[in-house]
């Protein structure tokens, strides 16, 4: 509500929203992060084919989403830091560093946010599959999973239900596992991706999954069989990162 | 009028026309007349020890501070003028909490350390009509001692901004005898505690008063209890053990 | 996503933000004034406009088209402009939104080359580089609140690969086999998709210039802010060319049988 005494103004608004949805799951021993491909500004696609997820180090992929120019400049800046700590530090970050470094930037722009909601997955110095989600100023936890986005509200309950096992009670002598077998978690990310693409009008046209494993991981056993495969690892330090390219409905 | 050394010694940032930095050198020289300072690395943890001189029996020693903490896993042991230290190590303590800051970990020994030889060079250094930051080099070498992810580590900086990675070092007055006696004593499985009785020995042996817990310093950092400066009860039981 | 039924398959109205995401409630405002305020103006709207700019991918190369018109408002204002240009020896870029910033860009990017040329380092800027450099310099403005406002098309050649990408005034990038800008993504974006998608490496010119021609065509028809005179520039690994204004061949004898309102009564 507009209040009396100040003078109409009309003002540049610098942002935008591009529609799309990206999650992540965690594994004992790997991580998933995922994303459609589809660029949307209103009712028009713009593209079919603009990633979210990207592949930052070989124990490390980011999913963003929310305003696009915004997420391409956060990705950015964030691969420069990357470079410099390299240079500086002769190692790759840790993923829990990636994770305070993401906060640190987006806090530092607290009253001129990146509007970006990030999702961090990967493998920690531990060797445990992780997951890190964040707000667009900078807030930050580690979780077993999360979905952010257009249809975030669609895929999150799903996700609480399926891996969290929120409102299922275990059978009589037995527990719900921790973690999930990738097979099973593989399904559950293919599912909430079709799921969305039939009832949100911003999710669809391409989907892409990606892997990371810990050094030495038996799960990567449950990848033999899969469609679109493809490997994107660049070092020899153990840590392995794959890539699963799908179609979803373009309608 | 020029005894030793030419006109090129003048200025802190003009060559010598054989490619000598005077200035960088005398400043090294400088620390040769500081109190003798060790450091020893072993696989359990890594010892520093200073020489604290007591020109007087009124003098106050434990308001003498040549060890000093930079981070929890990090400390320092300086010879030379001391007073130039502080600056280094305000600018190691800011970059490690820094570190821990924007990445919630511990900063590496060799990161620290790099992050201070950067301030070395920094003299006669100035923006157009502002006047220079630093006047001269600094008259103080380090040694730096931490652990982190590659283990134990112990460091040695000059004037120049040179560091080097080290099993055992002394630098100071009495740097040249007790490096050959490092040299001789030091092995791949020494323990803690024979570091601690060494860095002792090789001070008592360049040291021209008697050694006690009032005239030398023991710091260690190990992976458990992180940096600590070793109380007097502690330092007399190590004094003891020699 | 809209939580509340009645909402559903209603328009949605974009300038209310239902969770209140951005910009943060308005709350009165009785601090002092800001006496300068006014002192810096940004753009905040557009003056001379140009609008939709068409372009795709074909077998060997990149065409985009744009008319020749730039709108005062809803007057016919220049109707000789020119909005594609090339920018080196690989690239063109076409642009709708506002002229005067057009020609900024222009002159931008004409040092740029310039620049590049003097250099005399074997290298040349080719279709990649200038999107990337524009679409910082986009960005750079936007964060400034001070932007070029323009949306701007990007196509070209170079070593064998053909290039076309979008860049407009909040820096927003992105790139397909067929784009169109402001009121060609609604009409005639959705004709090239379906005539070009999955035939990109077979079209050849005279087929894309086809489809360009009859897309242009039907904005002509529908969009009141476009002329019937308009250029093509096609991009191929022998160069850039940018064509002699055309003339659109329209038929409006039908606009006689129209009957439902206007001054006709039956």
């Amino acid at each position: 509500m507009p209040s009396i005494e100040q003078p109409q103004q009309r003002q540049f608004n610098p942002y935008s929203e591009n529609g799309g949805t990206i999650l992540a799951i965690a594994g004992a021993d790997f991580s998933v992060i995922a994303g459609d491909t589809r660029q949307s500004e209103g009712y028009s696609i713009q593209t079919r084919y603009a990633p979210k997820v990207f592949r930052l180090t070989d124990r490390a992929v980011l999913a963003v989403n929310g305003f696009a120019a915004d997420g391409n400049m956060f990705v950015k800046k964030v691969r420069q830091r990357l470079e410099w700590y390299r240079h500086a530090h002769a190692k790759d970050m840790p993923l829990r560093a990636i994770a305070r470094l993401i906060q640190t930037m987006l806090y530092a722009r607290r009253f001129f946010p990146f509007y970006v909601y990030n999702i961090l997955g990967g493998i920690e110095e531990d060797g445990t599959g992780a997951v890190y989600s964040f707000d667009p100023v900078g807030s930050y936890e580690r979780e077993a999973c999360r979905a952010a986005g257009a249809a975030q509200s669609l895929v999150q309950p799903f996700l609480d239900n399926q891996i969290y096992f929120k409102n299922q009670l275990p059978a009589p002598g037995t527990s719900h596992p921790a973690h999930l077998p990738l097979s099973t978690v593989l399904s559950l990310v293919i599912d909430s991706f079709t799921s969305a693409t039939e009832r949100h009008i911003e999710v669809g046209d391409g989907l892409e999954i990606y892997i990371v494993f810990s050094k030495g991981s038996t799960s990567l056993q449950g990848l033999a069989s899969v469609r679109g495969l493809q490997e994107v690892t660049t070092t020899d330090d153990g840590e392995r990162v794959f890539v699963i390219r799908r179609e979803l409905k373009k309608d | 009028m020029f005894l030793t050394r030419s006109e090129y010694d003048r200025g802190v940032n003009t060559f010598s026309p054989e490619g000598r930095l005077f200035q960088v050198e005398y400043a090294i020289e400088a620390i040769k007349l500081g109190s003798t300072t060790v450091g020893i690395r072993t696989p359990e943890g890594v010892v520093l020890g200073v020489e604290k001189r007591v020109q007087s029996p009124l003098l106050e020693s434990s308001s003498i501070e040549k060890i000093m903490e930079i981070d929890a896993h990090l400390g320092c042991a300086m010879s030379g003028l001391t007073a130039d230290a502080r600056t280094m190590i305000d600018h190691a303590r800011v970059t490690a909490q820094n570190h821990a800051f924007t990445y919630d970990e511990r900063i590496k020994v060799e990161s620290v350390t790099q992050a201070v030889c950067d301030l070395a060079l920094r003299f006669g250094e100035s923006v157009h009509d502002e006047d220079a930051m630093m006047s001269r080099p600094f008259g103080v070498a380090l040694l730096i001692a931490g652990i982190d992810e590659l283990g134990p580590q112990l460091y040695h900086t000059d004037p120049s901004g040179t560091f080097v990675r080290y099993d055992a070092k002394a630098i100071g007055s009495g740097s040249e005898a007790a490096q050959s006696e490092l040299q001789d004593k030091w092995h791949k499985q020494i323990t803690l505690q024979e570091a601690q009785i060494l860095t002792l020995r090789v001070l008592k042996q360049v040291m021209e008063e008697k050694l006690d817990q009032h005239n030398v310093q023991l710091a260690q950092v190990t992976p458990t209890k992180g940096f600590e400066i070793l109380d007097e009860t502690r330092l007399q039981e190590v004094i003891e053990a020699m | 996503m809209d939580h509340f039924p009645t909402n559903w398959g209603r328009p949605r109205n974009d300038a209310y933000d239902a969770y209140g995401t951005y910009p943060i409630a308005q709350r009165p405002y009785n601090g002092p004034k800001d006496a300068f305020a006014q002192g810096i103006q940004h753009t905040q709207q557009p003056i001379v406009t140009g609008t939709s700019v068409l372009a795709l991918k074909y077998k060997d190369g990149v065409m985009l088209a744009a008319d020749n018109l730039a709108s005062y408002g809803s007057l016919a204002r220049f109707k000789d402009i020119q909005r594609l240009q090339a920018i080196g020896a690989h690239t063109v870029i076409g642009a709708g939104g506002d002229m005067s910033d057009f020609q900024y860009i222009q002159a931008m990017l004409d040092e740029l080359i310039i620049d590049e040329f003097t250099a005399q380092d074997g290298h040349t800027l080719g279709p990649a580089e200038i999107h990337e450099y524009l679409a910082q310099v986009m960005y750079a403005r936007r964060s400034k609140m001070n932007p070029l406002w323009n949306a701007i098309l990007v196509g070209g050649v170079k070593d064998g690969k053909r290039f076309l990408s979008f860049v407009d005034l909040l820096g927003t990038t992105y790139s397909a086999s067929t784009l169109a800008t402001g009121y060609g993504a609604h009409i005639a974006l959705p004709l090239l998709r379906t005539a070009v998608e999955g035939k990109e490496d077979i079209l050849n010119e005279e087929e894309a210039h086809k489809i360009l021609e009859q897309s242009m065509k039907v904005l002509y028809y529908r969009d009141a802010r476009s002329i019937d005179k308009y250029q093509v520039a096609t991009i191929t690994a022998e160069g850039v060319s940018i064509s002699e204004t055309r003339h659109l061949e329209t038929s409006w004898s039908f606009a006689e049988g129209i009957r439902g309102y206007g001054a006709q009564t039956q």
